[in-house]
Parts: C-alpha cells; structure tokens; sequence
C-alpha cells in the first residue's frame, strides 16, 4: 500500500501533465491533416526539427523564444515539402512521411556535429530555456498550486489548444472547410473549394504545432538536444489520430492516457524496474490502444448484413410490396 | 522508349536531382562534395577487402529489403522489419548458444527460429491488420521500439556475458555461418539473400498465389470480386515478410557478429525498407538500390575517419533520393481530379 501512496499523489499528475503537453502538442498539430484527409506519418520529423532548430536559434540569439520561432519555422518548412509532394506531386503520404522522418534523423545529426563538433547531444552550450510561469496566487494553494502553476509556457499552450480547436472546427469557416475537404472532397470540389489549398493550409498548420512540440521538448520539458529525442512521440500520436479521428476532445483522452503512461513509467524507473522494461510501457499501451480501438471500430457492414439477413430469414420471403411508395 | 526502361530513365534522372541536393547539404555543412563523394566511393570500392565490406553491409540490406518488397506487394506496409530483425538475431543468438548440434543442422536450426522469431513479432499487429483493419504502418513501427528495448534487456539482465558490458556470450562455432572469402566477414548470407530476391520474384511472378497477392496489392476490391480471401492474404503476406525480416537477423547474427549485443543491427531494417522503395517493391530491383545503399554505408564508414562530415550525411542523401524518387513516379499521373484520387483510409 505504502508503494502504492508514494506512487499515485499529487506529483504523479503534475508529471502526466507534463509527459502530456508534447505529444498532445504534436498530435493537435496532426488533427489538421488528418481532418483534411491526409494521413501524416512525417510528425515524429517535424517534431525533431524543430527540437533541433529550437536550440540552434536560442543558442544563436540569446532568446528562448526566438530559438521557439526558429524551431516552428524548421518545422513548417518539413511541412511544407511534405504538402508538396503529397498534394501536388500527389506521391504516397506513407513514403514521404517516412523519407522526411529519416531525413530528420540524419540532418539533425549531422548539423549537430558540424556546427558544435559532438555527437550525441547538445547540452549547455548556451541553451537558454523557456523560463516556468508562476501564476499569480498558487503558491496560497499549497501543494495544489502545483497543479496548475509552475510549467513551461508550451504546457499552457498545449491544452489551451484543445478548446481553441473545437472552435475552429465548429465555428470557423477555414475550420469547415478543412472538415469538409477530408470527409467528402467531392462536395468541396463540387462546392468551388480549392482542395490542394486547403491541404495546404491545414499541413502547414500542423507544422506550426509539430514545430512549437518539438521546441517544448528541447527548451521546455528538458534543456538539451539529443539525437532522435522525439524518440517515437509523433508516432504515437499518428496512432492517437487514427482512433480519434483527430477530433480535440478524443486527442487529449488519448494522450493523457499516453501521458500518463509515460509518467508512470519514469516513476517506476525510481522504484528499481529496469529502465528497458518500463521504457516499453508507453508503447505497448500505445499499440494496445491502437488495437483495442481498432477492435471495437470492426467493419460495421458485418454487423449491418448479419443483421439485414437475419430479418430476412424471419420474414418468410414474398414478392416485393409496390403499393408500399409512401415510406419515406 | 518501352515503359520499363522511361521509369529506370526517371528514375536515375530523380537521383541524380536528389544527388545535386545533397551536394548542397555537404556544403552546407562545410565540406567539399568532392572530396566527400571521393572518398565514399574510396570507401566503398577502394580495394578487395572494401569491396568485400560493402557486400557485407549490402547483405542485411537486401534481406530486409526483400522483406519489404513482399509486403509492398501485397499493398501493405511492414516498417517493421528492424524490430524482425532483431528478434529474429536475438532468438538465433539463443539457439547458437544453447543447443549444441552438429554444425550444418545448428545453422539451419538458428535461421528457422529466428523466421519463427521474425514472423512471431509480426503476428500480433498481422492479426488486428487482417481482422479489424488496425493500421500496419503505426503498429509495425510502434513494435520497432519495444523490440529494440526488449532485446536490450534480455541481453543485458539475462543472458549478459560474465564481465562483458551488455552483450551475450559468443555462439558456439557450429553455428557460425560460413565465411566466403578468408579476408572478410563476408558470409554465405550474401547468397541467401541473393537467391531469396531471385526466388520471391518468381514466386510473384509464376504462382497463382502470387498474383493473388499482387491484384490485392493494385486493388484490394478487384481481388476480392475475383475471389481472394484478403483476410487470409493479408496475414500470409505479412507474416512472411516478417520471417524473413527474422532471417535478417539470423543471417547477422552467425554470419557476422556471433552474438547478440546492444545496438545489434543499426538502422538495417530501414535501409530495407527504403531499399524496397526505391525499387519500387521489386525484388531484383532491389538487388540494386541495396548494392548501393550498402555501398554508401560502407563509404561513410571511411568518411568519419577521413573527413569532418558525420556518417548520417549518407542517411540525408538517402532520404532526399526517396523524396525525388516518390514526386518523380507521379508526375505522369498529373490533371485527373483530386476528389476522386485514392485517400488513406484509416
């Protein structure tokens, strides 16, 4: 029991919010373009970028937050070569992704090494953080002011996307108009919308996200850069998109789930569980959930014909009714 | 100009283009492209024992690229096969270690259980792909990281060498895949993965299965009016791709390193994957782009020694060749509407 208080309090939910933020970030960026219809398997690349980018402006400039910019700028380039090819070059959203992804990896690394001589990582060096915001008066609440004081802007801004994006989506033309281009392109075309805009638009939106997640990660979750140190969050957040159906609401259940297992997991890591074990739980619960809801989406046609053939077994069979035109 | 010779045409012509870029990023960078081009073929071809040195690369390479080509065949993704790669090296480690044999039966033993091995990691997410259509793409890759971890802590918590650092003991020589020539570490897997290319082709080429899978992977409802179980076909297809992404690792493991050891088999199981790509899912076209990615990573063992541009420079080469490559087998299918272009369907 006494494992159990010292493993589930307060600070195990201040560490989920924390684990959440960058992958909530990154995959609110992926709702874009899976709302327009695009499968975007490059996050994981654009996140790096833009860790790598982040820490290259704000060693360069003395500032966090134009390291921030230069790290979303990184980003939205990756998103932009990759509306590119996948929109007008209309190549295969999988085998692009894929190439950007690679091409992060091994671009970051070999900057890093041209630029600061080391492989590995980049720690020190000048890296100036993004600095934690204190509100005003949660130090009267005691321990819970932690809950809600303390973190790194990115985190404020991460689930302050979630109600901005319902918005957007339900109330905002550009938001239709994205929703619309992904779930029936041809009443767009046939509306006048330009599809390959709003592709467009709707990547390089998720560029910005993917950009501003990849920053968090290098100057606000940690002060360094490490090779690869995305390190599978944009994947789970492809994985996130596809249950959710990149809807805001669903896309913070799954990654507070995600979260939460990260969290726990670097917890238990305190308790003596070998790191490579506990290191696997956030993926394992990542293809279980991918599974599970896989499950339970299960082709509805099966269902909907058992269910059409067994009212017809029940029926015994006669000519069809002509006089019955009234029925809808 | 025939068909098949205007897409090998544009095809050079995208590399060529994605080259150019590359040349672009070495300057970036701050070397001379030259001298990096230089001595990435230096590295490669430079004498007998280099030459050799590439084959040795250009083996795991052609192995789970072919792992891949059998997957895009059938229209699906296996990004796994690192993952099958390195269950598949763990699970052959084991047997070479553990069962004593007389030395033709243990190496075929080994191979066979690290397919087993390979097609095991691959069940689950086959499984879900076939029955309730789970996307393959995220839960290969997905599987990738747990394989790599999971390996890493058997061998280190485990079946850790006494007084080594987190490898396992040596294979019993039995099991060693045998070297072709004296001077290299070249092995007899050069040839498996060369007769397994040759083989899937025909398999594809010549079997009323293998069309089944090919029709499955151009059209997945045309195969199914025309009576192919896709259920079925998707799990054989994904499954065989992982056995042999496991025989990957098999091969690596007796053939090359003898044991198994943290960071086993470094990016392999990708360089596969876009090998295929490149080839654009053909076996023996893979043949090729593995010769050259093979020859690249062998190259860009030299330029970190003699140059200051870091090996993953071969990486960005790589990638921004499957860029120009996918733009490039587009472009003629330019001017139909966009509405009624196929979508990924999750």
């Amino acid at each position: 029991m006494e494992i159990l208080e010292r493993l589930f309090n307060v600070a195990l939910i201040v560490a989920t919010i924390r684990t959440t933020a960058p992958i909530l970030l990154v995959a609110l960026g992926g709702s874009f373009t899976t709302k327009a219809g695009i499968f975007n398997i490059g996050l994981e690349g654009q996140m790096l970028v833009g860790a790598f980018f982040a820490v290259i402006g704000s060693v360069f400039t003395g500032s966090a937050w134009l390291g921030v910019l230069c790290g979303v700028t990184a980003a939205v380039v990756f998103a932009l070569v990759f509306v590119v090819l996948v929109v007008t070059f209309r190549a295969n959203e999988v085998v692009v992704g894929l190439a950007l992804n690679i091409l992060a990896g091994g671009m970051t690394i070999s900057l890093m090494k041209a630029i600061f001589g080391t492989r590995g990582s980049i720690v020190g060096q000048g890296i100036v953080g993004l600095p934690p915001v204190r509100l005003p008066g949660a130090s009267q609440l005691g321990s819970f002011g932690q809950l809600f004081s303390g973190y790194t802007p990115m985190v404020y801004v991460a689930f302050a996307m979630v109600p901005i994006l319902i918005v957007f989506y339900q109330r905002t033309r550009l938001g239709l108009h994205i929703r619309v281009v992904g779930e029936k392109p041809e009443a767009a075309e046939a509306q006048g919308l330009s599809i390959t805009r709003i592709r467009y638009i709707a990547s390089l939106l998720c560029g910005v996200l993917a950009g501003l997640a990849g920053a968090h990660l290098s100057l606000g979750y940690i002060t360094m850069f490490t090779e690869n140190m995305s390190s599978g969050r944009g994947f789970m957040a492809v994985a996130v998109l596809i249950f959710s159906n990149g809807d805001p609401l669903k896309v913070l259940a799954g990654c507070l789930l995600f979260g939460f297992s990260d969290a726990l997991a670097l917890r238990l890591q305190t308790f003596g569980f070998p790191s490579y074990l506990v290191l696997t739980v956030p993926y394992l619960v990542a293809l279980t959930a991918l599974f599970a809801l896989a499950y339970r989406s299960r082709p509805r046609i099966i269902t909907e014909t058992m269910d059409s053939m067994k009212r017809l077994l029940r029926t015994p069979a006669r000519p069809p009714d002509t006089t019955r035109t009234g029925d809808r | 100009m025939s068909e098949a010779s205007r897409r090998i045409f544009g095809q050079a012509l995208a590399v060529l283009f994605a080259l150019m870029l590359g040349t672009v990023v070495i300057i970036i960078v701050g070397e001379s492209p030259v001298r990096v081009f230089a001595t990435l073929f230096e590295g490669a071809f430079g004498s007998p024992e280099r030459i050799a040195g590439t084959l040795l690369q250009t083996t795991p390479i052609l192995v789970c690229g072919v792992a891949a080509c059998i997957s895009f065949r059938g229209g699906l993704f296996n990004i796994g096969v690192e993952g099958q790669l390195f269950m598949g090296g763990f699970a052959a480690v084991l047997v070479g270690i553990y069962i004593p044999l007389p030395p033709l039966f243990h190496v075929l033993l080994g191979i066979a259980v690290a397919m087993a091995a390979g097609m095991a990691w691959i069940a689950i997410p086959a499984f879900f792909r076939a029955r309730y259509n789970a996307n393959e793409v995220v839960s290969t890759i997905l599987s990738n990281y747990v394989a790599v971890l999971l390996t890493s802590y058997f061998t280190i918590f485990i079946f850790k060498r006494p007084g080594g650092w987190s490898e396992t003991s040596q294979i019993l020589p039995s099991a060693y895949l045998p070297e072709i020539f004296s001077f290299s570490r070249l092995n007899w897997g050069l040839v498996v993965g060369l007769v397994l290319a040759v083989g899937v082709h025909l398999y594809f080429r010549h079997t009323p299965r293998g069309y089944a899978v090919t029709i499955m992977g151009q059209n997945v409802k045309f195969a199914e009016y025309g009576g192919v179980d896709i259920r079925r076909h998707i799990m054989m297809v994904l499954l065989a791709s992982g056995a042999v992404g496991g025989l990957a690792g098999g091969i690596e493991a007796l053939g090359v390193h003898h044991r198994f050891m943290e960071g086993f088999a470094p990016g392999f199981g990708f360089d596969g994957v876009i090998a295929a790509l490149l080839a654009n899912g053909h076996p023996i076209g893979t043949i090729g782009t593995a010769l050259f990615f093979g020859a690249l990573r062998s190259g860009s063992l030299l330029l970190e020694v003699d140059t200051n541009a870091s090996r993953e420079i071969i990486t960005v080469i790589q990638a921004l060749i499957i860029l120009s490559v996918s733009a490039e087998f587009i472009m003629r299918r330019r001017g139909d509407s966009m509405a009624a272009e196929r979508r990924w369907k999750f």
